[in-house]
C-alpha cells in the first residue's frame, strides 16, 4: 500500500482548531452563566429567608420558585412582576422594603391582581424580569413605573409623590366625576369644569372647536410635540405642565389664554391630559358609571333658564360659553372673557375702539373666535351691537337702582 | 474506516460497522476513499492544490458565508417554534424570547448577528472574487466560472432579501419603518412600482398580510432557494476544477514542463453529459503540489465553520438585540432608516432629488432604481466584459486588470462611505451629525 503523503497542515492547523474549541467552550459557559444569573433568583431566595424567619421553614417551603407571571388574556398582559415582588399578597411585610413589601389591601380588594395584573395600574414593562427593564425608564419602553421616584423627578406638588399612578387609574375611571383616592385627577377634573375648557375644546365629544379635541390627547406621541421652547425635561408631561402655566411660552401664536395656574393645578391637568388615552380595556373592567360625561341637572336647568331669559340671544349665539352678561342674567361657566354687560365702555378702554368698530373688525382672540367659531353676517353683527347696547343700558339701569348684579351671577 | 474490516461483513465503500467513525487514513488511497464513501464530504475532490488552502488567498469568505447560513438555519429552528407571526402577538412573542425563554436572548442574538455578518461576509466574498478575477476560466475543460459568478450575484440578492424579510418579523418600530422605507423605494419603479409594492406588502399598508408574506418567504422560500443555489454553487466549483487559483498553478507548472503529461478521465456517475471532465495527470501526480482533502481540507473547513460559530456566539453574549416600541403606523421615528445595508441607497435617494428648472428628477427613482439597476447589471455581465488574459484568473490585483479593479474599488468605497454616513451620521430630519456631535434629545412621554 502506498504511504500517506506527508502534509505540513496538521502541525499548523491543529493548534488553531484547539483554540477554537476552547473559544466555543468559553462562549458556552458565558451564555449559560449569563442566562442563569438573574436578579430574581436572589430576590426569591431572600424572600424565602424572610418568611422562614417570620413564619418558620415549613411556611417558607410552600413559596413557589421560578419565573412567575399573571396572564390577563383580556388585556393582553403578562405581568412578571410577581417573580420578584413575592410578598404583595402576604400579611406581615407591610414595613418591608421593595420588592418584598405587602401591597396595600384596599386597592387589591377592588382590583384583584389576577384580573387586572400589575402594569395596567402601575405602569412598567410586565414582560421584563430584570429590575431596570421592568421599572424603567428604559429606551424603547414608553410606560415606566409611575412611582414615587418619578413624582420626585417632576417635583410633584403636594405630599403624595406617587400620585402619577392616577394617570393610569383614570384610563378606566375617566367618566367618573370624582374617584376615591384619585385626588390629583379629581382636582384636575374640577378645574376642567370650572374653567370651562369645553368653551374651546371638545372633551368626550362635547365642546367648542377653537382648540384641538382633547378626548384622546394622551395618545399623542412625544415626537408630535414641539419641545423646542421647553427648558428642562423634554417629555410630554413636562410640556403640558409648562403649557398650562403659560401657553404662549411653549406655543407663541396660541390663542389659549393664560389662566394663571399654579404648579399643582398645572401638574394635575397635565396628568389628566396624559390619562385621556384610547384604552385597550375591556368593558367589564370599567367602573359602573355611564360612559359619557353628561351635564348635571342643575347645569341643564341653568342653561334652560338663560335660553329663555332676556339674554337669550347671547346664549343662542354661543357668546355665553366664554362671557357672562350679568345684567341680562346670563352666566358663563367658563368666564374666560369679560362680562359683556359693560362691553360698550370696555372696548374703548381695552382696544381703543367703539363697540361697533370692534364687532366689525375684531382683534386678538375675538378675531379668531369671530372668524372660526361664531361667524356672523353683517346683519347679525348689527343685531349684536344692538344687543350689547341693550345689555349696557340694563347694566346702567341696575347700577342706578343700586341692585347691580355682580359678574358672577345675579340670580 | 480506520481499518479494513476483518470479519466477513460485506466490504464496500461506505459500509461501516461503526455508526460513528473518526478517520485516520493510513494511505492516500484511504484518504481518497473517505471522500467517496461519505455523503457530506462528496463536494470535495480527493485531492486539492495546496495554494487553494491558503488563508490569504480566499480568506475563506465563501466558507464563512456558508457557515453563517448554517448557523442561521440552526438558530432559526428554535425561533420557529417560539415566534408567532401575527400582528397582535409577534411583538410579545419576541419579548418572551428575550426575557423568558431559556437561552432565548442568546439564540435571538446569534440569529441577528449571524444575519448581519452574513450580509457583510457575502459582500466581502464578492469583492474578493472580483479582485482576484476568480470568475475567469482557466485551462480546464467545461469550465463556466462566469455562470457561477452570476449565481453568486443572485445569492447575494437572496441574502439581502432574506435579511430584509427577517427585519419585519419582530413587529417593532424599527421593523415597521425600515420596511416602509424599503418598500417605498421599490414603489418608485416606473409604471409597475406601486404594483411591486402591493405585491410585496400583500396590500397597500404594512399589516397582517405583509407579515405572513414576509414570514413565509423568510422561513421557507428564501432559505430553500438559497440552500439549493448554495449546493449548485459548490458543485460548480468542483466542475470548474476548484478555485481559480488552482488553475493558475496548473498553468504555471505546465508552462515549466513543455512536454504534455498523460491524461486521465473520470466519469461522474452520469451527472455530466458528453465528454467527462479531463484532468491533467501531471497535476494529480505532483504530490508536492497537492494534499488529500481528508484531512487537510476538512480540518480547515472545521476551523472556519467552528471559528465562525465561536465568533458569533461570543458576540451574541455581549451585544444585546434591540427591540423598539411596538410598531405604530401613526408615529414615524425620526429619522426613519432602512436596514443598514440599504442605507447607501437611502443616502443616494435623499441626495439625488434634483431639480433642473421645472423638471424634478425623483431621487427614489434615480437612487433606488436606476443606479442599483445599472450596478447590478454591470456586476452580472462583468465576466463577459472582462477581456483580460487567462493568467489574471486567481491572482490578486493582476496587472492586466488594474483599471477595472480600480473602478470596482472606487464603487465599493463609495457604497461603503454612503453606508457609513447613512448609518452613523444621519440624525433627525436626515441632518448630518459628526460621530462626536450629540443628536438632539429625543422626547419621551413621561
Amino acid at each position: 500500500m502506498e504511504k500517506r503523503t506527508d502534509s505540513p497542515y496538521p502541525r499548523k492547523d491543529l493548534p488553531i482548531l484547539a483554540i477554537i474549541g476552547v473559544l466555543l467552550v468559553i462562549s458556552t459557559i458565558v451564555f449559560a452563566v449569563t442566562d442563569h444569573r438573574k436578579d430574581w433568583r436572589y430576590y426569591q431566595a431572600e424572600f424565602k429567608k424572610m418568611v422562614a424567619e417570620k413564619f418558620g421553614a415549613e411556611k417558607a417551603a410552600t413559596i413557589p420558585s421560578g419565573m412567575k407571571q399573571i396572564w390577563v388574556p383580556d388585556m393582553r398582559r403578562a405581568d412578571r412582576c410577581i417573580t420578584c415582588h413575592q410578598g404583595i399578597l402576604w400579611k406581615g411585610f407591610e414595613t418591608a422594603d421593595h420588592p418584598y413589601k405587602t401591597h396595600p389591601p384596599e386597592p387589591i380588594r377592588t382590583h384583584p391582581i389576577e384580573k387586572y395584573g400589575c402594569t395596567s395600574c402601575h405602569g412598567g414593562q410586565g414582560f421584563a424580569v430584570q429590575s431596570q427593564e421592568a421599572h424603567g425608564p428604559v429606551k424603547f419602553w414608553e410606560e415606566p413605573v409611575l412611582g414615587k421616584s418619578m413624582g420626585e423627578g417632576y417635583s410633584l406638588a403636594g405630599d403624595d409623590k406617587g400620585a402619577l399612578i392616577q394617570m393610569n387609574c383614570n384610563v378606566c375611571h375617566r367618566f367618573d366625576r370624582e374617584t376615591k383616592g384619585m385626588d390629583m385627577i379629581n382636582h384636575a377634573k374640577k378645574l376642567v369644569r370650572d374653567k370651562g375648557c369645553r368653551a374651546c375644546h371638545v372633551v368626550n365629544s362635547r365642546g367648542g372647536t377653537i382648540g384641538p379635541d382633547l378626548t384622546f390627547v394622551g395618545d399623542k406621541a412625544a415626537e408630535q410635540y414641539d419641545m423646542s421652547r421647553l427648558g428642562g425635561q423634554k417629555t410630554a408631561f413636562a410640556w403640558h405642565v409648562s403649557h398650562f402655566k403659560n401657553p404662549k411660552e411653549v406655543v407663541p401664536d396660541t390663542v389659549m389664554p393664560n389662566f394663571g395656574f399654579g404648579t399643582k393645578d398645572a401638574q394635575s391637568l397635565a396628568a389628566l391630559m396624559l390619562s385621556w388615552k384610547r384604552a385597550p380595556v375591556p368593558v367589564d373592567f370599567r367602573p359602573g358609571v355611564a360612559r359619557t360625561d353628561p351635564q348635571t341637572a342643575e347645569e341643564v336647568a341653568d342653561e334652560q333658564r338663560m335660553k329663555t331669559g332676556p339674554g337669550a340671544w347671547f346664549v343662542k349665539t354661543g357668546c355665553f360659553i366664554c362671557h357672562s352678561v350679568s345684567s341680562l342674567g346670563v352666566k358663563s361657566a367658563a368666564q374666560i372673557g369679560p362680562d359683556l354687560s359693560t362691553a360698550v365702555e370696555d372696548t374703548q378702554s381695552r382696544f381703543g375702539k367703539t363697540v361697533d368698530d370692534f364687532v366689525k373688525n375684531p382683534t386678538g382672540t375675538m378675531s379668531v373666535v369671530l372668524t372660526r367659531q361664531i361667524v356672523l353676517t353683517d346683519q347679525e353683527k348689527e343685531v349684536a351691537i344692538q344687543k350689547l347696547r341693550e345689555a349696557y343700558a340694563e347694566h346702567q339701569k341696575q347700577k342706578a337702582a343700586g341692585t347691580a348684579a355682580t359678574a358672577s351671577g345675579g340670580h | 474506516m480506520s481499518a479494513k474490516p476483518e470479519t466477513s461483513k460485506p466490504e464496500a465503500p461506505g459500509v461501516h460497522e461503526k455508526p460513528f467513525w473518526s478517520l485516520r487514513p493510513k494511505s492516500d488511497r484511504q484518504a481518497g476513499d473517505a471522500v467517496v464513501s461519505n455523503f457530506l464530504l462528496h463536494w470535495f475532490p480527493a485531492k486539492v492544490y495546496k495554494p487553494s488552502l491558503d488563508w490569504n488567498y480566499s480568506f475563506w469568505l465563501g466558507t464563512a458565508s456558508a457557515a453563517l447560513f448554517l448557523l442561521l438555519v440552526l438558530s432559526g429552528l428554535p425561533l420557529l417554534l417560539l415566534y408567532v407571526p401575527s400582528v397582535e402577538r409577534a411583538y410579545g412573542s419576541v419579548k418572551d424570547i428575550e426575557f423568558v425563554v431559556t437561552f432565548g436572548w442568546w439564540i435571538r442574538a446569534v440569529h441577528r448577528i449571524a444575519a448581519h455578518l452574513m450580509v457583510a461576509v457575502v459582500f466581502l466574498h464578492l469583492v474578493r472574487v472580483f479582485l482576484t478575477g476568480a470568475y475567469k476560466n482557466g485551462t480546464g475543460r467545461g469550465q463556466h466560472r462566469e455562470w457561477n459568478w452570476v449565481m453568486g450575484v443572485v445569492m447575494i440578492l437572496l441574502t439581502l432579501f432574506l435579511s430584509f424579510t427577517g427585519y419585519l418579523l419582530p413587529w417593532d418600530q424599527l421593523a415597521y419603518w425600515a420596511v416602509t422605507v424599503g418598500t417605498n423605494i421599490a414603489s418608485s419603479i416606473p409604471f409597475v412600482g406601486p404594483d411591486v409594492r402591493e405585491l410585496l406588502l400583500g396590500g397597500r399598508t404594512i399589516d397582517q398580510a405583509t407579515l405572513i408574506r414576509f414570514y413565509v418567504l423568510h422561513v421557507i422560500f428564501l432559505p430553500g432557494g438559497l440552500g439549493a443555489l448554495l449546493a449548485y454553487h459548490m458543485w460548480r466549483i468542483r466542475k470548474d476544477g476548484g478555485l481559480a487559483k488552482a488553475d493558475r498553478e496548473v498553468l504555471e507548472t505546465t508552462r515549466k514542463e513543455a512536454a504534455p503529461g498523460k491524461t486521465k478521465t473520470y466519469t461522474l456517475l452520469g451527472v455530466a453529459r458528453g465528454t467527462s471532465p479531463l484532468v491533467r495527470a501531471s497535476s494529480l501526480e505532483r504530490s508536492e503540489l497537492t494534499v488529500n482533502s481528508v484531512n487537510d481540507l476538512v480540518r480547515r473547513v472545521y476551523i472556519v465553520v467552528l471559528g465562525t460559530f465561536a465568533v458569533v456566539s461570543i458576540l451574541a453574549c455581549f451585544i444585546p438585540s434591540p427591540l423598539e416600541e411596538p410598531a405604530n403606523p401613526m408615529i414615524t421615528p425620526n429619522p426613519a432608516k432602512a436596514p443598514w445595508y440599504f442605507l447607501w441607497l437611502q443616502e443616494i435617494v435623499t441626495d439625488t432629488t434634483v431639480k433642473i428648472g421645472s423638471f424634478t428628477i425623483n431621487g427614489a427613482f434615480l437612487g433606488g432604481v436606476i443606479l442599483p439597476g445599472i450596478l447590478l447589471t454591470a456586476l452580472t455581465v462583468w465576466p463577459w466584459l472582462d477581456k483580460s488574459p487567462m493568467e489574471a484568473a486567481g491572482a490578486w490585483f493582476h496587472a492586466s486588470r488594474k483599471r477595472q479593479n480600480a473602478i470596482f474599488l472606487i464603487v465599493v468605497a463609495i457604497i461603503l462611505a454612503f453606508t457609513i454616513v447613512g448609518t452613523f451620521m444621519r440624525g433627525p430630519y436626515w441632518h448630518f451629525f459628526w460621530p462626536w456631535q450629540a443628536w438632539p434629545e429625543l422626547p419621551t412621554r413621561i
